[in-house]
């Protein structure tokens, strides 16, 4: 039902009210807020741990391949369908007020439910095949809503490229699905469960290979180095979609399909996935120092967060990753529309060295940027410190040397969030525009509000109660134990706790230090030719294309020329002296005169089978 | 005679057809169109018709007739569906009536050009249909003999004369190998029959000798080949169906086309199985052939013609893994992909069809931004785009997926690179095509586009459009009808595979592994 909602209302608005704004706006956010309150419904009167646990259907089968389509409903998904519908309504609503005056609204929310149907197909899935075939609509919604303005050249090229990156990451995928149907004979998760515990070594020698190409999926979804470059570019879209899939649920669904199938990992693949995480979280951290707009400073954060959490699973610890993908979400999206808040108050402009002195004109937006930064760099009390630590806190006892990532990681989450505080908000106004700023109206200020509520107060509910199975969320139950449970990362693993707030208080005061009246970035001076290289992403892109035109297109150069000359030219031409007799008689035939053809047609019939029949 | 077949009627009509057109005076230009349109709607709605009713629990085929024509040789009319080629009727239908829609751009000599048209949809219908060697084989010419004739004449571009006799030649010699392969194996069978049911039959009671079947399993292997573009006989395609008439691309490239396929499965696999065993590593690497080379080949094009001739040569190597894996997922996935594909290659036909008519160029260094002016057209446009790269949805998806899982245990190799082929190679080509010819800046002096806003000019492509998805969401449609005949096949493949144990197990090189099967006498003989 709640899956549903959201493909048919894509499909009315598609069908009949693409010409109206208003319309298509209130089917799209109708289908989302009632999703999100069905969820609630559900959970409420079944509880986090429902009996049906799965219903299914058969789609597709043919022998051994059974293709089945179902809901699967445990903590990990209700968890998941409470984050997109929840977080999702807020920027649908936020999007309403964003895309006020484009004429193409109707468009923009048909793409925006059809990607909200296929995130909850994904969270909700039963299987691998219907996870990749949602995988990939999700994919697709993406595209569209990257390309949402394709008029414009980036646009249009930074949808391909993030399609395109994601195809490569699906490939791994399904070759890995393909792998473990081949040695396991089934694709229900429940199936592969039992069979994976029943017998652990029933992947063989295989395990490690098909665990890491189906974790090739999620780099691709999750924009994990060596996929990351996809993301920053996704920018482009409007911003409600970088809040909405681009920070808070598509993204993450990469995080999300691996605690999945967590049980299919073995610790060779979950050593790699580990260090893939640290060291896209440390590269990402690292890029963002240097960024100028807005909007791309949140993007590399988001990459150093996925990182983060993928990370997290790596070292065994899919309970901090999704308390981390929670958090995360409501503060990433709060961030992302207090952009687009500020970029539509300044007419489009993304760089914050012409933005300045926002704080007094726009207060609501102000305050809660700040609350999601502060929960960001993981400053207690706010949501973001509890799952981070819980992050820290694996690592600690893993890792010592992704601990020592994740830490620095930490300092510079809280260094480069701080300076985007202190250059947009702080100070005077660089431009005119900034100036003339002006609050934004109530319809984008309240999902700012209502996602603030849990960037701070997520992190009393916890979720380690869910997945140890009594199935309710660890609100406190009382004043002691809520204060318990508030002070519990300072005595259960106070290094990690202290490390953490110490890292990002050591960011803050360094941003303060740096840029707390500063009318130029300072950083260049300090560091010469190194700044410039983080500036240009470490030449990622540059590599990955050079790379890409001397394998890729070099290859396909090569196919060309051989079908051109070789096939289509030599051998064709080569028995040019049959072709062009043939041709010369058949130009005698071009009349379309029938009758001879079908007569010549005959003769040539008859006479073979004469041919044959007289000589078997 | 005491009753007709309602597949009888179905052939009928567009031969029907093309009689009254012939017997109508020239200058009737809205009524022969008017003919064309009502038989193949009519040819259309009796192969829904058969579809809806066809029963998929038995094995037999239905809605059978059978009409003893030459006695002395085992020739006879014999016509029916099965699981094998239900699908591929109710395609070729919906793609012959697309076809008849979209024909409004020819503007000369109707006359002909529609006869023509209601003759080759005839033999196409009547190929598929055909459960008699002889027929299926006269009915293929009967279809094939159109194509060169209407590329030749409505074709368009400055390839067209070189690129009718490419075609021509290619297929007459890709048709010939066929029926020289066709003849013999009915020799070789005793020649007393013509009868496919029967011929399957007798040969599975008392196979061919290995001898035998070696020598005549290359010749349709590659007969059939050639008139499926295989690799590396497909240099005709992209070249032809950028000069042919719209319609004409639609109906081949689609449909007749699929023929070679459909004669693999139904006859060279059923009837010589032991062959087929050796030879399928040959064809598992030839079809990378098709996926890689030609895909790559398709990103260099720049004319978006050729650029979709070559994808969807790309798209046949699917099939031909499909086919190559000789298993019944296999084999469900190769007739999925077929008809997927007959859809889908059919609505970007049309569609390209459409475009040049307003630009009178498919160069794609030209033709750019064209989206927002032509919104219909862009939209379903980048949806058949996206549905040539795989997208889930649509029915290549499922096809694709399904080939995929059938050739896996087979060829891992083979089919890693193919799923390359299909996600990676696919989208680059197929975006990059989207990217610049409708996304990005409008270029000057093409902005007097007009875009399809008649209900009846939409009617094609959102008939085609719509069959994909439909078959794209419920795939079980198609499948559930394919299974129990694709089964059959696969058996017949599988009982050789045990009897020919030997040749199995030498996992030498190809060539040796086929000497070798030519060499070591089978355990039934």
């Amino acid at each position: 039902m709640v899956l549903f909602l959201p493909l048919l209302a894509a499909i009315g608005i598609v069908v009949f009210a693409q010409r109206n704004r208003d319309v298509s706006a209130a089917l799209s956010i109708g289908a989302i807020v009632a999703g999100f309150l069905l969820t609630i419904l559900f959970v409420a009167i079944n509880g986090w741990h429902p009996i049906t646990g799965q219903v299914t259907a058969l789609w597709f089968a043919v022998g051994d391949l059974r293709i089945e389509f179902g809901v699967r409903l445990d903590p990990l998904s209700l968890l998941m369908l409470l984050v997109v519908t929840g977080v999702g309504g807020a920027i649908h609503i936020y999007s309403r007020g964003y895309m006020r005056e484009d004429p193409n609204a109707g468009r923009f929310f048909a793409s925006l439910s059809l990607f909200t149907f296929s995130m909850l197909g994904i969270v909700l899935s039963s299987g691998f095949m219907q996870m990749f075939i949602f995988w990939e609509l999700v994919g697709v919604s993406s595209y569209l809503l990257i390309g949402f303005w394709y008029e414009r050249p980036s646009a249009a090229d930074a949808s391909k490229k993030a399609f395109l990156t994601n195809r490569l990451g699906d490939f791994g995928f399904l070759l890995g699905i393909l792998m473990v149907w081949a040695s396991l004979g089934s694709l229900d998760f429940q199936t592969l469960e039992s069979a994976v515990h029943a017998n652990p070594d029933a992947l063989g020698a295989l395990a490690t290979c098909a665990g890491l190409l189906i974790f090739c999926g999620a780099v691709g979804k999750s924009a994990q180095f060596p996929l990351h470059v996809w993301l920053p570019d996704a920018m482009e879209g409007p911003t409600p979609v970088s809040a909405l899939i681009h920070a808070a649920t598509m993204v993450a669904a990469g995080v999300y399909m691996l605690c999945r199938v967590f049980f299919l990992l073995n610790a060779p693949a979950l050593e790699v996935i580990a260090w893939i995480g640290g060291f896209t979280s440390l590269l990402a951290a690292v890029i963002a120092i240097q960024q100028n707009d807005i909007k791309r400073i949140l993007a590399y954060s988001t990459l150093s967060q996925l990182g983060y959490m993928v990370m997290a699973v790596g070292l065994h610890g899919t309970t901090p990753a999704m308390y981390h993908l929670t958090t995360h979400a409501s503060f990433k999206a709060l961030l992302f529309l207090g952009a687009g808040s500020v970029i539509c108050a300044l007419h489009h402009e993304q760089d914050i060295w012409k933005m300045g002195g926002l704080k007094k004109r726009m207060p609501t937006t102000y305050w809660t940027f700040l609350l999601g930064t502060l929960a960001l760099c993981g400053i207690p009390p706010f949501s973001g410190f509890f799952s981070k630590d819980e992050i820290l806190t694996q690592a600690f006892h893993h890792n010592p040397v992704l601990f020592g990532i994740a830490v620095l990681v930490a300092m510079l989450t809280a260094f480069y969030m701080f300076r985007l505080i202190f250059v947009a908000f702080r100070g005077t106004a660089r431009s005119e525009a900034s100036a003339h700023a002006h609050e934004s109206p109530g319809i984008m200020t309240s999902p700012l509000v209502f996602l603030s509520i849990p960037t701070v107060f997520a992190g009393f509910w916890g979720i380690e109660g869910l997945f140890a199975g009594h199935g309710e969320i660890g609100m406190a139950h009382s004043p002691e134990s809520l204060i318990g449970h508030l002070f519990s990362p300072f005595s259960h693993a106070p290094a990690s706790a202290f490390a953490g707030i110490g890292a990002a208080g050591f960011g803050i005061m360094a941003a303060w230090r740096l840029y707390q009246d500063a009318s130029a970035d300072p950083i260049p001076e300090m560091i010469g030719r190194l700044s410039s290289v983080i500036r240009n992403r470490f030449y990622f892109d540059e590599i990955y294309g050079k790379l890409i035109a001397c394998s890729h297109d070099a290859l396909a150069q090569f196919s060309d020329s051989v079908d051109r000359w070789v096939i289509g030219g030599l051998l064709v031409k080569g028995i040019h002296g049959t072709t062009d007799l043939a041709g010369r008689a058949l130009r005698l035939l071009q009349t379309g005169n029938i009758q001879t053809y079908a007569l010549l047609f005959a003769i040539g019939v008859a006479g073979l089978l004469y041919f044959m029949l007289g000589n078997p | 005679m005491s009753h007709i077949s309602t597949i009888t009627f179905l052939l009928l009509w567009p031969f029907l057809g093309a009689i009254v057109i012939a017997l109508l005076p020239r200058d009737f230009r809205l009524a022969i169109r008017a003919v064309a349109l009502a038989s193949t709607l009519f040819s259309l709605l009796l192969a829904i018709k058969v579809f809806l009713q066809f029963d998929a629990s038995l094995l037999a085929p239905q809605f059978v007739q059978k009409v003893l024509w030459v006695e002395a040789i085992g020739i006879s009319y014999h016509v029916g569906v099965d699981g094998l080629n239900v699908g591929l009727i109710l395609m070729g239908a919906i793609v012959a009536f697309a076809a008849a829609c979209v024909s409004s751009e020819i503007e000369t000599r109707h006359k002909e050009y529609y006869f023509l048209l209601l003759v080759m949809i005839g033999g196409i219908l009547g190929a598929f249909a055909s459960l008699d060697l002889f027929f299926f084989y006269f009915f293929h010419e009967l279809a094939l003999i159109p194509t060169f004739i209407m590329i030749g004449l409505w074709g368009k571009g400055e390839n067209r004369i070189y690129a009718t006799y490419k075609i021509t030649i290619y297929l007459s010699i890709g048709a010939l190998l066929a029926l020289i392969g066709l003849i013999a194996l009915y020799l070789h069978a005793g020649g007393t029959t013509f009868d496919m049911i029967a011929l399957t039959k007798q040969l599975s009671d008392s196979p061919l000798a290995p001898e035998s079947q070696h020598l005549i399993f290359p010749l349709l292997l590659f007969g059939f080949g050639i008139l499926v573009s295989l690799w590396p006989f497909h240099t005709w395609a992209p070249l032809g169906y950028a000069a042919a008439p719209t319609a004409t691309a639609m109906l081949h490239a689609g449909v007749l086309k699929k023929f070679g396929l459909y004669g693999l499965i139904r006859i060279a696999i059923p009837m010589m199985p032991e062959a087929a065993h050796s030879w399928m590593h040959v064809l598992a690497f030839l079809c990378l052939g098709n996926i890689l080379f030609c895909g790559f080949v398709a990103m260099r094009q720049k004319d978006l013609l050729l650029l979709i001739g070559n994808s969807s040569v790309a798209h046949m190597g699917f099939a031909f893994l499909g086919i190559a894996s000789l298993n019944l997922i296999g084999i469900t996935g190769a007739i999925l992909v077929m008809i997927a594909h007959g859809l889908l290659a059919a609505l970007t036909f049309a569609l390209a069809g459409y475009l040049y008519r307003q630009t009178h160029t498919l160069r794609m260094d030209q033709i750019k931004g064209l989206l927002p002016q032509i919104p219909f057209v862009g939209t379903v446009s980048i949806m058949a785009l996206l549905a040539g790269c795989g997208l889930p949805g649509f029915a290549n998806f499922v096809g694709e997926v399904t080939v995929f899982f059938g050739a896996w245990k087979q060829y891992p190799f083979v089919t890693a690179l193919s799923v390359w082929g299909a996600l990676v190679i696919g989208g680059v080509y197929m975006l990059r095509a989207i990217r610049t010819i409708f996304h990005g800046p409008a270029n000057e002096g093409f902005n007097k586009m007009t875009d399809a806003v008649n209900p009846l000019t939409r009617l094609p492509y959102l008939l085609l459009l719509g069959s994909l998805l439909c078959f794209g969401f419920f795939p079980r449609l198609l499948s559930d009808k394919i299974k129990p005949a694709a089964d059959a096949v696969a058996k017949l493949a599988a009982v050789a595979r045990e009897s020919s144990q030997p040749i199995e197990s030498t996992e030498a090189t190809v060539t040796a592994s086929s000497k070798i099967a030519s060499s070591v006498p089978t355990s039934k003989q």
